[in-house]
């Protein structure tokens, strides 16, 4: 398809511009603004027989709506105003060359229009596909060798060697590593280090881990580095003795977390009071606690950040059951009587716990360990959980709707635009007992296709594989994205 | 159209939600696979007129017809559900 427009359109933009299109575009294709919206609604009538379509186009030389069952025609026709607009996809129709054509500059406008759109509406920006700019044009014709990745293809994996009971960390880094959105984060280079070549920032360490990952090589990589540099930010896990998973997990997060702020300028850290960094892009939710009040029924609500959900295992048996119970309200009884801001006196109240907002990698993880003064246990129960989930009932939005009635499942009126959907990418399970046990993780490496990860072993296994394993952490990558826009 | 429906239709553009539908519309028939096989009927149109110039007008009759019917009953019915539920709840307010 070319996109130089034709002879005609050309003349046309070489005397009047690209405001007329820029104007009709911005009022009644993609509306930018509500003022816009209104002018849509109420005037998008074809000007010959008062209907709103089929197709209505608007003339690019005069104003005139009119629907392409023959008035746009007759228009074009008897005033000889040859370009008119499909006002439903903004393509400009040429009745001399007697089709659309398609011009780079309007393309441009029309993009640019879109995104204002949807940062209108409050909508998820379009996707738009990378394309590559001169620069990078000529890097890739200039790198000629080029990999093939087809479903046979075992690039991205590779074994890590135990250095001594460092299985629970081989597990980590193994989930990181085949996380989608982080894995393009770093192969795209996209970590700008104050203190590079120092040596001391972990997530340099990452980065340079993924090339290890994805540079073809098949032998088991060893993470004495990367130990080390946890042991050095996280003392309470420095040490040779075995360590939990989970521990593990959270700590790396907040060291990568921490580390990718010495990166960047002040003023970029902090966007709405969040953290802009990619964990916290990509990790952090936000859990809201509702507190009722039993007399006076004044709510008091908290949100606070969270990377992981903990679970209790005993009693359900699937992840939907122990998210249900997670998000039941709860009854706080009279040995924990909460000071009510509205009564101004301790009474009993109900708490409940939903999500806020969902963090694009939903992590769960399953209390199989139980430590008391008495006993410490570890509780084996199978718990089911599916590969693909909607985390919609789970919402404060949804919770507060079901509680007025307005809702049947996942119906609620205002999650009609909500894509919760969630996908199942890591396992990594615990097996043996409290005190002596292994660590081992399974991830998905291309939709479909997942491998064992045991230490320096990688085996190719199967989603039945994975759903029948003892789950101890479980990780669930949002399955649509949502891109937000950057035009003011 | 009656003078109710045009009524809706412009209340749907003024918020916004026939937009939030289409964008809603558009995702779910990119993720069944809808618009792949769309282009691949676009080219076998194109494959089959390879001497003359395909214009819009002629994919359009030729794949419309085909393009509709393989649209999935389940994208239909979510989409119906959702602005019968839609309408319905902006009625009441």
């Amino acid at each position: 398809m070319n996109d130089n427009g034709c002879i005609h359109l050309n003349n046309f933009k070489a005397a009047k511009g690209t405001n007329p299109y820029k104007i009709v575009h911005a009022f009644f294709v993609t509306c930018t603004s509500f003022e816009a919206r209104r002018y849509k609604a109420t005037s998008c009538l074809c000007f010959t027989c008062g209907k709103p379509g089929p197709r209505m186009h608007s003339c690019l030389h005069c104003i005139f709506f009119a629907c392409y069952d023959g008035h746009i025609q007759d228009h074009s026709k008897s005033k000889k105003h040859f370009l008119y607009v499909d006002l439903s996809y903004g393509n400009v129709f040429c009745a001399q060359c007697q089709d659309y054509i398609y011009d780079r500059e309007l393309t441009e406008i029309a993009m640019s229009h879109r995104m204002k759109e949807a940062k209108s509406l409050g909508i998820s920006v379009p996707f738009m596909p990378w394309l590559p700019n001169n620069n990078e044009a000529m890097a890739l014709r200039r790198l000629r060798k080029r990999r093939l990745i087809s479903p046979h293809t075992t690039i991205g994996l590779r074994g890590l060697q135990n250095l001594g009971s460092t299985c629970f960390m081989n597990c980590i880094v193994q989930t990181l590593i085949h996380t989608p959105l982080l894995r393009d984060y770093f192969l795209g280079e996209k970590h700008k280090c104050k203190a590079q070549g120092s040596g001391k920032c972990l997530v340099c360490e990452v980065s340079k881990l993924f090339q290890e990952f994805y540079s073809g090589a098949k032998t088991p990589l060893t993470l004495h580095r990367l130990l080390h540099l946890i042991w050095t930010h996280a003392r309470h896990l420095a040490g040779y003795e075995q360590q939990d998973a989970h521990e593990f997990f959270i700590a790396t997060l907040d060291v990568l977390h921490r580390h990718c702020m010495n990166g960047v300028e002040d003023t970029e850290k902090k966007e709405n009071g969040r953290c802009n960094c990619i964990i916290d892009q990509i990790f952090t939710g936000g859990l809201q606690s509702d507190v009722v009040c039993t007399s006076c029924s004044g709510v008091s609500t908290t949100i606070d950040p969270f990377w992981d959900i903990s679970l209790d295992v005993a009693g359900p048996g699937s992840l939907q059951a122990c998210l249900e119970r997670f998000t039941r309200a709860e009854h706080l009884g009279s040995g924990a009587k909460i000071k009510c801001s509205k009564c101004r006196a301790y009474r009993e109240s109900t708490k409940q716990l939903t999500l806020e907002t969902l963090p694009i990698v939903a992590s769960f993880h399953l209390k199989r360990f139980e430590h008391s003064s008495q006993i410490d246990r570890k509780i084996s129960a199978f718990v089911s959980f599916p590969a693909e989930l909607d985390m919609t009932p789970f919402m404060s939005s949804h919770r507060r709707a079901v509680d007025m009635g307005a809702a049947d499942n996942n119906n609620a009126p205002e999650g009609i635009f909500e894509d919760n959907r969630y996908s199942l990418f890591a396992v990594v399970n615990h097996l043996g007992s409290l005190d002596a046990g292994h660590y081992t993780a399974y991830v998905r490496q291309m939709k479909g296709s997942w491998f064992k990860c045991d230490d320096h072993m990688i085996t190719r296994a199967s989603l039945r594989e994975v759903l029948d394993s003892e789950g101890y952490l479980l990780f669930y990558h949002k399955t649509v994205l949502e891109y937000e826009c950057d035009v003011s | 159209m009656t003078v109710n429906n045009t009524i809706a239709h412009q209340r749907l553009i003024l918020s916004g939600d026939r937009e939030r539908f289409k964008e809603l519309l558009r995702r779910r028939l990119i993720e069944c696979g809808w618009r792949d096989q769309v282009r691949m009927l676009c080219r076998d149109v194109v494959k089959e007129n390879e001497s003359n110039n395909v214009t819009f007008e002629t994919l359009v009759t030729k794949v419309t017809p085909k393009a509709r019917a393989i649209v999935p009953d389940s994208v239909k019915k979510e989409l119906l559900q959702k602005i019968k539920t839609h309408l319905l709840t902006q009625k009441d307010q």
